[in-house]
């Protein structure tokens, strides 16, 4: 096994310092460890090829000679080969740290850790931050992180089944460009392949596997996608509702504006989806009362209706 | 580097990055280059002998990297190819780049100093990525609160928090001894004394509006309320995955009586109410009746506006 790992880092080593593309042929004379008929030497190289790319390294392909264009020649660049974070900071090496350790124990907890390994042989020591305490963790992490990672690193199809909001599962087909993480909740959003739209989906909504199918065509990247969009269209409008003072807290905080009416607060909310904030009103009972817009309202009155007779 | 990749391969990234690591810590001691990369010290002498063996083409001991580690500290001379650290993957970038974001939302406001290294450390992990991706994460509670909690959690200190109780619809000021911060179901709580209640409770740390530092008690005293669990049943009226999450049913059958429990009246009041049309609640018979009046109540002063 050893031979095979001291061949790769010689491969790593001779395509790194050549200046020029080198040829299968050359590499097979110079480069330690390529033994066995043709056919043999052919199939090593096109593993250790493989082998060197799942690391991260990538080998160009071209021709060393433009007369003679037929026979490839490969070599490592070394700007893409070597880190370059430009001059790095004690401070900075402290806040990628907490970066890393940000994922102890969940999906990319080995990714982090690995990169951090990278970065702590550019040999700067690390200054700690002068906040007792500052060490946030990101929760709910979910296993399906790291397909979705690399779906979006090369432009390829997710595809999954997703719970609709009325319970039927329904298949979705997506390019993913986006990743983020609200209320603790993780979310993907990509370019939907039946609208051609950038659509937001949550990961727990996602029922059973997430399956690549890999994209052979050029992908353009959407542009002006912002992440207010999340979850829902953007709010356009704003309803006006009046809360119980000391009451509606969880409205509150959604609120643009408050106007003190003495017992009451008239607040302005932005909606973004009418059922959604109907549950939410609904959920203070009698604490809060709606005055716009008309659809809004009638929807309340509608669901308060229905609870009357439901519960008569 | 993904969890997929075998030992051998592993192995020889390991092998990559230990040229680069033993040229800015030149003598390091064997045990500890093997701590660092969380090896047994015979595995790294192993591996060091590997590279002993490794070089540029022609492999006389001119093109060999020289590696001493007999002595049991190690040296590393004639590297230059493999000296400069390796460039991160696609996948340990966005590692960082999240991991990042989550460190930013979390910094107090007012330290304009970090906020900006770690937006200037954002736009270099993005360029080496070379791939347009767009990341994201707003940490849930508030930087200053969870600092202040697990800084309490260290050094066994007090708190004054002031927390929302979303089922009561109430904020209250407590007085809290903070024991234990845990995740659970995607939330974050912390475990406390709360002398207020004069009582252990959990609280979700994205409901405490502000924690600050505060001299507590350091005995406490519990009465012993026995919490009970109140048993209610809902029949669901339409499929809605507000309604199945609300309740946490996964699968919510129609027409037919689901049994649930849950320590708060308050909640299954409320979530019967958020429910709307798509809910009906059986039992208990007073939190239904509650559920009538309060429909009726309200509809009646929509009538009169």
């Amino acid at each position: 096994m050893s031979r095979k790992i001291e061949r790769l880092i010689n491969l790593t080593i001779a395509l790194l310092a050549t200046k020029r593309y080198l040829t299968k042929s050359e590499i097979f004379r110079t480069v330690e460890g390529y033994e066995g008929s043709a056919e043999t030497k052919e199939r090593m190289f096109e593993r250790d090829k493989d082998d060197l790319r799942s690391l991260g390294i990538s080998i160009d392909v071209g021709s060393f000679d433009a007369l003679f264009s037929d026979e490839a020649g490969y070599r490592i660049k070394t700007e893409n080969y070597q880190l370059d974070l430009g001059q790095i900071t004690p401070t900075e090496v402290s806040l990628l740290s907490l970066a890393a350790d940000a994922w102890q124990g969940a999906a990319f907890a080995d990714q982090a850790q690995s990169a951090i390994l990278k970065l702590s042989s550019i040999g700067v020591p690390a200054d700690p931050i002068d906040i007792p305490g500052l060490s946030p963790k990101l929760a709910n992490s979910s296993k399906d992180l790291e397909t979705i990672a690399s779906a979006i690193g090369s432009s390829d199809y997710l595809i999954f089944d997703y719970l609709s909001p009325n319970l039927l599962l329904e298949e979705r087909e997506i390019i993913p460009i986006a990743l983020s993480n609200r209320s603790g909740f993780w979310y993907v959003s990509g370019v939907d392949n039946a609208v051609q739209e950038v659509r937001t989906f949550r990961f727990d909504r996602v029922h059973g596997a997430i399956t690549i199918r890999k994209n052979k065509e050029a992908f353009e990247f959407p542009s002006g996608f912002e992440f207010g969009q999340i979850d829902s269209a953007s709010a356009v409008s704003l309803a006006i509702i009046d809360v119980r003072k000391g009451k509606g807290h969880a409205l509150r905080t959604l609120a643009t504006s408050v106007i003190d009416l003495g017992e009451w607060d008239q607040i302005k909310v932005p909606i973004y989806t009418i059922e959604y904030l109907t549950a939410q009103i609904l959920w203070h009972g009698d604490d809060v009362f709606v005055h716009e817009p008309t659809d809004l309202r009638e929807h309340v009155i509608k669901e308060l209706q229905a609870l009357l007779i439901n519960h008569e | 580097m993904s969890k997929n990749v075998s030992a051998p391969l592993l192995r020889t990234a390991r092998l990559l990055d230990l040229v680069p690591f033993l040229n800015t810590h030149q003598g390091i001691a064997l045990k500890e280059l093997a701590a660092h990369f969380d090896v047994t010290p015979m595995q790294m002498s192993a591996d060091l002998m590997t590279l002993w063996m490794c070089g540029l083409p022609g492999y006389t001991p001119l093109e060999l990297m020289d590696l001493e580690f007999e002595s049991g500290y190690v040296t590393i001379r004639n590297a230059s190819t493999l000296a400069k650290p390796r460039t991160i993957t696609f996948q340990e970038g966005v590692a960082l780049l999240l991991g990042l974001d989550l460190v930013a939302s979390s910094l107090p406001e007012d330290r304009v100093d970090l906020l900006s290294s770690v937006d200037s450390l954002r736009q270099r992990l993005t360029q080496i990525l070379g791939v347009p991706i767009k990341l994201s994460v707003v940490a849930p509670a508030s930087g200053a609160v969870s600092t202040a909690i697990s800084h309490a959690v260290q050094t066994n200190t007090g708190l004054e928090i002031r927390y929302h109780s979303l089922y009561k619809d109430q904020v209250s000021e407590r007085s809290v001894m903070p024991l234990d911060l845990y995740d659970s179901e995607g939330h974050q709580y912390m475990h406390a004394y709360c002398f207020t209640a004069n009582d252990y409770r959990e609280f979700r740390v994205d409901r405490i509006e502000r924690a600050i530092p505060a001299a507590v008690p350091t005995e406490f005293s519990t009465h012993d309320v026995n919490q009970e669990k109140i048993s209610f049943s809902i029949t669901g009226k339409s499929l809605s995955r507000d309604v199945s999450e609300r309740f946490a049913i996964s699968d919510m059958p129609l027409e037919k009586a689901i049994e649930l429990s849950s320590y708060s009246r308050q909640w299954i009041e409320r979530s019967v109410m958020a429910s709307g049309s798509a809910v009906v609640l059986n039992l208990p018979l007073d939190i239904r009746s509650e559920v009538a009046k309060k429909a009726q109540l309200m509809l009646n002063r929509y009538k009169e506006a």
